[in-house]
């Protein structure tokens, strides 16, 4: 009869063997290309392609002068927070209206959800047709009704708000779905006790409702916030960072440092610094949440 | 049953075979294209080489410019490039001066003078291939933009001919802009606003000081004309923000905007999207000078292209006198060749003579500053200038001035 010790290495050494395919997956695809990255971010030029000479950390202190990185990344924090807010409010509103027994909720739900499965490049073709300052329905509209038209997109105070309007649009739907399922796993009971107790409707929203889906809540808020930090294809696909850089966001500018300025350790080094700058506001968002977490 | 399991067996393993000794044979050149370039004619080209090399297939990628560049850098950075690719104008010596390109010269030495090559090109789309002595691209589509004007609004507001100079194209944008239509629709993109540069007798760089000009009078001048057009004269809407050249096509073809500047690629969707519309090709403007940005697209064979042969043989077919005539004719393309300019059929085309026309003044901004290696930094700080002027306002003097400063402190870094 095989020790204990025997069998726990054995069981340990098997559970390491199956592991070896997604070690070496991570390994390969993942760990790898990041590795390169830093190491491509200590040279001046063009690392991985072309000539570049050793710079040290220069491209890191160039970064923290550098205006137009400023700009881009104030950008981005005003696109992600205001994109991510304005997702996780009307989203919870409608999961509180649409987990109740409603008629016809399930086709509702399925209208603001259908955006969301849309890839990027049709959402972006719409509403640039929709949003076309002279030929776009909205205008359209607004001529109508006898009130001025707009250049949304193109106009530089208005093209930030209208592009988080876009990707608000377009993933309202996914965090009222994710908020529905948790509506709905909060036991009925807290609510009946509740109501014994005379409290109202919107008195049990605030306080069962609010506080239980803060999991869910901090859960939604992070993983949109990052996807808003790193987006990519909403500038590029509805402005291309205009009307004068004012949809300009931190990733638009480390892609065209990379692949259109061809200087390949500065945006190397950009993009190390928004993997600390996602790293830090994750933290911040997990501790903020932390404290209002009710399991 | 034994035996038709045996025969089949061996059937399958015959069948696999034969399948991995085709698969060694067959060859695939890979080449990257503009999607907007896929011409028929070119088709037919690729399909003959098929034909002339047996177990050759030539995967065809279309993409635009931009997805293009992005794989294109990776590509690169694996040292696993295509064999052949189309490059929109600057890449070859961006990329030839980073030793990421093989040499044409042997190539064209020993071809050169059979496909005409240099001497049949345009003597500036010769040099915007080369990097010192050294040649690595073939320029394919020659194109200037010039201005392109609807023929019936202008008439409607008393002007029975185009403008020839900046105020009488001032003159008909303001008589022509009313009742939500536009005199002029410009483009958000800063090759755009060269041609103005020029026709006023400025420039974009200074070899001798290797500084910038785009802040000298003239150039100030240029770009404030085009932004008072917009924010002081009311005649001109401020560009469409985005990465895409069609705002003002768009605009054109809706027969909302009586004069654009655009070159040959505009002219199909202009056709097409508007059979009934009345419009004509003008010579470019002269204030101080007539003057317009040459363009155009290249073919370049990356240096760590697996079949550069095979390559260099489809350049050749794509370049020929033939294959210019036949795909700039039912496209609108106008080509680098001067025996396609002094062609009777491209002479004759309403279309191409007039563009072609302005090839001969037509100039390579940008060719000189391309040698520094930092072409594109300093046009992304253009771009943004000229976003500020456009979109905000701004003082072209102040703007202009603050971005040469920039660009040369850029310039100056080693």
């Amino acid at each position: 009869m095989p020790s204990l010790s025997n069998w726990k290495t054995r069981q340990a050494l098997t559970a390491y063997a199956l592991l070896i395919p997604a070690i070496a997956y991570f390994a390969v695809y993942f760990f790898y290309p990041i590795a390169v990255e830093l190491w491509a971010s200590f040279f001046r030029g063009q690392p991985l392609i072309g000539e570049a000479s050793f710079a040290g950390l220069s491209n890191y202190m160039t970064a923290f002068q550098d205006p137009r990185v400023q700009k881009a990344l104030a950008t981005t924090l005003i696109f992600a927070i205001g994109a991510t807010t304005l997702t996780l409010l009307p989203a919870l509103g409608l999961a509180a209206i649409l987990a109740g027994p409603i008629k016809g909720s399930t086709w509702i739900r399925a209208v603001i959800f259908f955006p969301y499965i849309i890839s990027f490049v049709i959402v972006a073709l719409m509403w640039k047709s929709l949003l076309d300052p002279y030929s776009g329905i909205l205008n359209n509209v607004l001529m109508a009704l006898g009130l001025p038209t707009q250049s949304w997109l193109s106009t530089p105070s208005t093209a930030l708000p209208t592009m988080i309007g876009v990707v608000v649009w377009k993933d309202v739907g996914y965090a009222m779905l994710i908020y529905i399922a948790a509506i709905q796993g909060i036991p009925s009971s807290l609510y009946e006790a509740a109501g014994l107790d005379g409290a109202t409707p919107r008195q049990m929203f605030r306080t069962i409702t609010i506080p239980l889906l803060t999991p869910t809540t901090l859960f939604l808020a992070v993983t949109i916030m990052i996807n808003h930090l790193q987006d990519v294809s909403a500038p590029f696909l509805l402005t291309n960072g205009g009307p004068a850089d004012a949809t300009r966001l931190y990733s638009l500018h480390v892609y065209e440092t990379a692949f259109v300025e061809l200087n390949i350790g500065y945006a190397s080094a950009l993009s190390f610094l928004m993997f600390l700058i996602i790293l830090v506001i994750t933290f911040l968002q997990f501790r903020v949440f932390r404290r209002q977490v009710a399991y | 049953m034994a035996k038709s399991k045996v025969r089949a067996s061996l059937m399958l393993a015959a069948g696999a075979l034969a399948m991995m000794v085709g698969s060694a044979n067959a060859e695939t050149l890979t080449v990257y294209w503009n999607a907007g370039h896929a011409y028929d004619t070119y088709a037919q080209v690729i399909k003959q080489f098929e034909a002339d090399h047996p177990g050759w297939t030539v995967n065809w990628e279309r993409f635009q410019w931009p997805d293009l560049r992005t794989k294109l850098v990776a590509d690169f950075s694996v040292k696993n490039p295509p064999d052949l690719v189309e490059e929109p104008g600057g890449w070859v010596q961006e990329f030839g001066q980073q030793g990421l390109l093989t040499p044409l010269n042997d190539d064209i030495a020993k071809d050169g003078a059979a496909m005409g090559y240099p001497d049949d090109w345009q003597e500036y789309t010769v040099k915007r291939n080369m990097v010192g002595d050294d040649y690595y691209g073939v320029q394919l589509h020659l194109t200037c933009a010039t201005l392109v004007y609807n023929t019936d609004m202008l008439k409607a507001a008393g002007f029975d001919a185009p403008p020839k100079n900046w105020q009488e194209f001032r003159e008909a944008a303001i008589a022509t802009a009313k009742g939500g239509k536009f005199g002029f629709a410009p483009n958000p993109v800063v090759s755009y606003y060269w041609p103005w540069i020029y026709q006023n007798g400025g420039d974009y760089y200074d070899p001798a000081t290797n500084k910038v000009t785009f802040d000298s009078p003239e150039a100030i001048e240029a770009i404030q004309f085009v932004s008072d057009l917009i924010h002081k004269d009311k005649a001109a809407p401020v560009p469409v923000a985005g990465a895409d050249y069609e705002g003002p096509q768009k605009l054109f073809t809706a027969g909302r905007a009586a004069m654009i500047i655009t070159g040959p690629w505009d002219v199909g969707p202009i056709k097409t999207g508007n059979p009934n519309l009345k419009w004509d090709i003008a010579p470019s403007l002269t204030e101080k000078a007539q003057g317009t940005q040459a363009g155009g697209t290249s073919l370049f064979i990356p240096k760590d292209a697996k079949h550069p042969a095979e390559a260099w043989d489809l350049l050749k077919r794509l370049v020929s006198l033939d294959t210019e005539i036949a795909a700039s004719i039912p496209n609108g393309m106008t080509m680098p060749r001067k025996s396609w300019a002094s062609d009777a059929k491209i002479q004759a085309d309403p279309v191409l003579g007039k563009f072609g026309q302005c090839l001969s003044y037509a100039h390579d901004i940008t060719a000189e500053i391309r040698l520094t290696g930092k072409s594109a930094p300093i046009e992304q700080i253009l771009q943004a200038a000229i976003d500020d002027i456009m979109y905000n306002d701004k003082p072209a003097k102040d703007v202009l001035t603050a971005a040469a400063e920039q660009a040369n402190k850029l310039l100056a870094d080693k």
